[in-house]
C-alpha cells in the first residue's frame, strides 16, 4: 500500500524572544493512502503543529516530510503554496468560512483557487455527491453567519475536499460543536473516508472518536508514544494485505 | 470569482467602502474643478482678449501674457513709431487695471475712437459711452451678476463710478474707463500698459511682426489670434506650481484614505487571508485581490469624483456667472490617472504586507 505521508525525525522548535519551544522533537510516521487516523494527546503537546507541517502550511525546523512523495522541508513558500493547492484539505477548530461569502461562494472560490475556476462535469458530480452526504445541498446560498456551528464545519469539509485533496486533514474539527453536532461531523469524516477513500487525519480530544477511526495516534510532548497501526508496512506483504471495509 | 468576492468583501463594511469612494472622489473634484477654474479663468480670459479682434498684440519687455500679473508700462510716444510702419490701420493703447476686491476684474482704460477702430466698436445693450473719469462701461455678464444696471454705482479699487452704459461681453474686459482715468488711478501719465494693432491686410501679421520686433527690441508682440493658445501654454509658472500643488495635495489625500481603508481591511481580514493561504492562493492572488479591491473603490470614486466635478461646475457658473470651470476631456483623463495611482499608492505597502503574512500565524490570529 502506497504511503501517502511520511515524515523522518521531523523537528520543530518555536523562538519566541529567547526561549525555545520544541514543539515537536523526532516524529516518525507514515500514513496510506486511504486511512483515517485520529491523533490524540494533551494540550500543547504539538498536535496542532504536526498538522500544520503535514499540510505545508509551514516547514519543519529539521527532518523530512514527504506529501505525495514530494519532500517539503527544502521547498520555497510558492512551491508550499502548490502543494497545499493540489494535495491537501484543511478543516480548523472554528472560523473557517470566509464569512462575507456564501456557503456556494465558500467552495467556490477554493476551487477557483484550485483549477482556475474550469470545473469538469465529472468534478460537479463529485461535489453533488459531497454536499448530498454532508446535507448541506439547501444552505448553500447561505453566509455562514446563518449557519449553525454544525453547518459552517460541514461547508468547510465539503470545501476541503471539494478538490478531491490527496490529504483531508482536521484540526479538532468538533472543537467548538455540541456533543451532537460533534457525532454528525465525524460520521461525516467517516463517510467521506469510506465512500471515497479519502484519508483523513483528525486530531481530537473526544475518546469517542476512536471508534470511528481505524488507526489512533498518541502524542505527549513532542513525540509519539503510541500509534496501534495494525497494518504491517513490509512492502512485500503489501499485497498479501486484506482489503479493508467499504 | 475575485469580483465575487471583492464585491462581497466592499459590502461588508459599508461605512468605510462608502467613506474611501468619497474621498477619491474628492480627490477627482479638487483636481477637476480646481484646474477647471484656473483654465477656464484663462480660457475664458484669452478669448475675451482675442474677442477684441485686434491682429497684433504689443506689450512692454518682461510683460506677462497672463495680463493681470503684469504692471509693466510703456510711452504712449511709441504709438507714433509703429504707426509710421506699412500696412498699420490702427493702434490702440490700454492700460489696464486689476480690481481683486472681488475675485479677479481686469479693467481696460481705453481710448474709445482708436478701441473701436480696432475692434469695430462696441455692440450696445443700453445707456452709453463713459463721458466723465467717474463713468465706466460694463459688459452684460458683468451686470447681470452684479446687478447694475445703468444708472447703478460701482465701487472699484476704491473709487465710486457710476454705470453709463452696458455692452455685449467679449471685447478684452469686462469692465471699460478711460485711458486717462485709469493711467490717473495707476498713475502711470502717458503710458500704457499694452497696444492693440489692427493692419490694413490681416495676413500681414507675421511681416508686421518682424518689422516691430526689429523696431522695439525685447517687446513682446505676439499674434492675437494666437493668445488664448500661448497663453495656455507658457508664462504661467505661478500658475503651474498652483495647479501642482493642489494635484499633489489631492493624490496625498486619496493615497492615505486608500492606505488606511486597505491597512485596516488587512488588518480585520488576517484570518480570511489566512484562510486563503490555507486553500492554496498564493502572495501574487492576495496581493491582487487587494489591488482589485483598491481598484474598485478607485474606479467608483472616480466616476462619481467626474459627475460630481460637472455638478458643481454647473452651479459655480449659475452662481457666479464672471467666472468659467473648463473642464477638459484632457484633465478628466489625468485626474482619473490620479485616482487610479493612488490606489495603487495606497495599497502597496498593505497588499505586501497581507502577502507577507505567515498562513499559521494568520490562522491563530482572532
Ligand atoms: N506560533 C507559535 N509560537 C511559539 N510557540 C508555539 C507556536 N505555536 C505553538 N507553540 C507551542 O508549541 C507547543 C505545541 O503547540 P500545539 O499548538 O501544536 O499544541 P496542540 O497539541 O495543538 O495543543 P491544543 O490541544 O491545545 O491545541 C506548545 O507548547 C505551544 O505553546
Ligand atoms: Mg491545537
Amino acid at each position: 500500500m502506497k504511503s501517502l505521508l511520511e515524515t523522518a525525525d521531523l523537528r520543530k522548535t518555536y523562538t519566541v524572544g529567547k526561549i525555545e519551544i520544541e514543539a515537536l522533537r523526532g516524529v516518525d510516521l507514515r500514513i496510506r493512502e486511504g486511512e483515517l487516523v485520529a491523533v490524540m494527546g494533551p494540550s500543547g503537546c504539538g498536535k496542532s503543529t504536526l498538522m500544520h507541517v503535514l499540510g505545508a502550511m509551514t516547514k519543519p525546523t529539521a527532518g523530512k516530510v514527504f506529501i505525495d512523495g514530494q519532500e517539503i522541508s527544502g521547498m520555497s513558500d510558492s512551491e508550499l503554496t502548490g502543494i497545499r493547492r493540489d494535495k491537501i484539505g484543511f478543516v480548523f477548530q472554528k472560523f473557517n468560512l470566509l464569512p462575507t461569502l456564501t456557503a456556494r461562494g465558500n467552495i467556490e472560490i477554493a476551487r477557483y483557487i484550485h483549477g482556475k475556476g474550469v470545473a469538469s462535469n465529472g468534478h460537479d458530480q463529485h461535489l453533488r455527491e459531497i454536499l448530498q452526504l454532508l446535507m448541506i445541498e439547501g444552505k448553500m446560498e447561505r453566509k455562514p453567519s446563518e449557519l449553525s456551528g454544525g453547518e459552517q464545519q460541514r461547508v468547510a469539509i465539503a470545501r476541503a475536499v471539494a478538490n478531491k485533496p490527496a490529504i483531508l486533514l482536521a484540526d479538532e474539527p468538533t472543537g467548538s460543536l455540541d456533543s451532537k453536532n460533534s457525532e454528525v461531523v465525524l460520521n461525516m469524516f467517516r463517510e467521506l473516508n469510506r465512500r471515497f477513500k479519502q484519508t483523513i487525519i483528525l486530531v481530537t480530544h473526544n475518546p469517542e472518536l476512536v471508534a470511528f477511526t481505524d488507526r489512533l495516534i498518541e502524542m505527549r510532548d513532542g513525540v509519539i508514544v503510541s500509534d496501534n497501526d495494525s497494518l504491517s508496512w513490509d512492502t512485500e506483504n503489501e499485497l498479501a494485505q486484506p482489503a479493508r471495509s467499504v | 470569482m475575485n469580483k465575487q468576492m471583492i464585491i462581497a468583501g466592499l459590502k461588508a463594511r459599508p461605512v468605510r467602502t462608502t467613506v474611501s469612494i468619497l474621498a477619491v472622489a474628492l480627490e477627482v473634484v479638487l483636481i477637476l474643478v480646481v484646474v477647471g477654474l484656473t483654465t477656464g479663468i484663462s480660457d475664458e480670459t484669452g478669448r475675451r482678449t482675442e474677442g477684441v479682434g485686434a491682429d497684433i498684440l504689443l506689450q512692454p519687455p518682461n510683460s506677462s501674457l497672463f495680463l493681470a500679473l503684469s504692471n509693466t508700462t510703456m510711452p504712449i510716444a511709441l504709438r507714433d513709431k509703429v504707426r509710421e510702419l506699412p500696412g498699420i490701420k490702427a493702434v490702440s493703447p490700454v492700460q489696464t487695471l486689476v480690481n481683486s476686491s472681488s475675485g479677479l476684474e481686469i479693467i481696460y482704460g481705453i481710448e474709445p475712437d482708436t478701441f473701436n477702430a480696432v475692434s469695430n466698436g462696441f455692440i450696445w445693450h443700453r445707456g452709453r459711452l463713459f463721458n466723465s473719469p467717474d463713468e465706466v462701461v460694463v459688459d452684460d455678464i458683468y451686470a447681470k451678476s452684479k446687478g447694475v444696471t445703468v444708472g447703478d454705482s460701482v465701487e472699484l479699487l476704491n473709487h465710486k463710478f457710476k454705470v453709463s452704459g452696458i455692452v455685449e461681453h467679449g471685447k478684452g474686459a469686462r469692465l471699460f474707463v478711460s485711458l486717462k482715468t485709469a493711467q490717473e488711478m495707476t498713475g502711470q501719465n502717458g503710458k500704457a500698459s499694452m497696444f492693440f494693432i489692427k493692419l490694413d491686410d490681416p495676413d500681414r501679421v507675421e511681416t508686421t511682426i518682424a518689422e516691430i520686433k526689429r523696431l522695439l527690441e525685447g517687446y513682446g508682440v505676439i499674434p492675437l489670434r494666437e493668445y488664448a493658445r500661448l497663453m495656455m501654454s507658457n508664462n504661467m509658472p505661478a500658475l503651474d506650481a498652483f495647479i501642482s500643488s493642489v494635484v499633489f495635495i489631492a493624490l496625498c489625500i486619496g493615497v492615505l484614505v486608500i492606505f488606511l481603508s486597505m491597512y485596516t481591511t488587512i488588518t480585520e481580514r488576517t484570518r480570511e487571508i489566512g484562510i486563503l493561504r490555507s486553500l492554496g492562493a498564493s502572495k501574487k492572488f492576495i496581493v491582487t485581490l487587494i489591488f482589485q479591491e483598491s481598484a474598485a473603490i478607485c474606479g467608483v470614486g472616480a466616476l462619481i469624483g467626474i459627475g460630481s466635478s460637472f455638478v458643481i461646475a454647473r452651479t459655480i457658473m449659475a452662481v457666479f456667472p464672471t467666472l468659467t470651470v473648463l473642464i477638459t476631456p484632457d484633465w478628466i483623463g489625468k485626474a482619473v490617472v490620479f485616482a487610479v495611482l493612488s490606489g495603487i499608492i495606497g495599497s502597496l505597502y498593505p497588499s505586501l504586507k497581507a502577502a507577507k503574512q505567515d498562513p499559521v500565524e494568520a490562522l491563530a490570529y482572532e
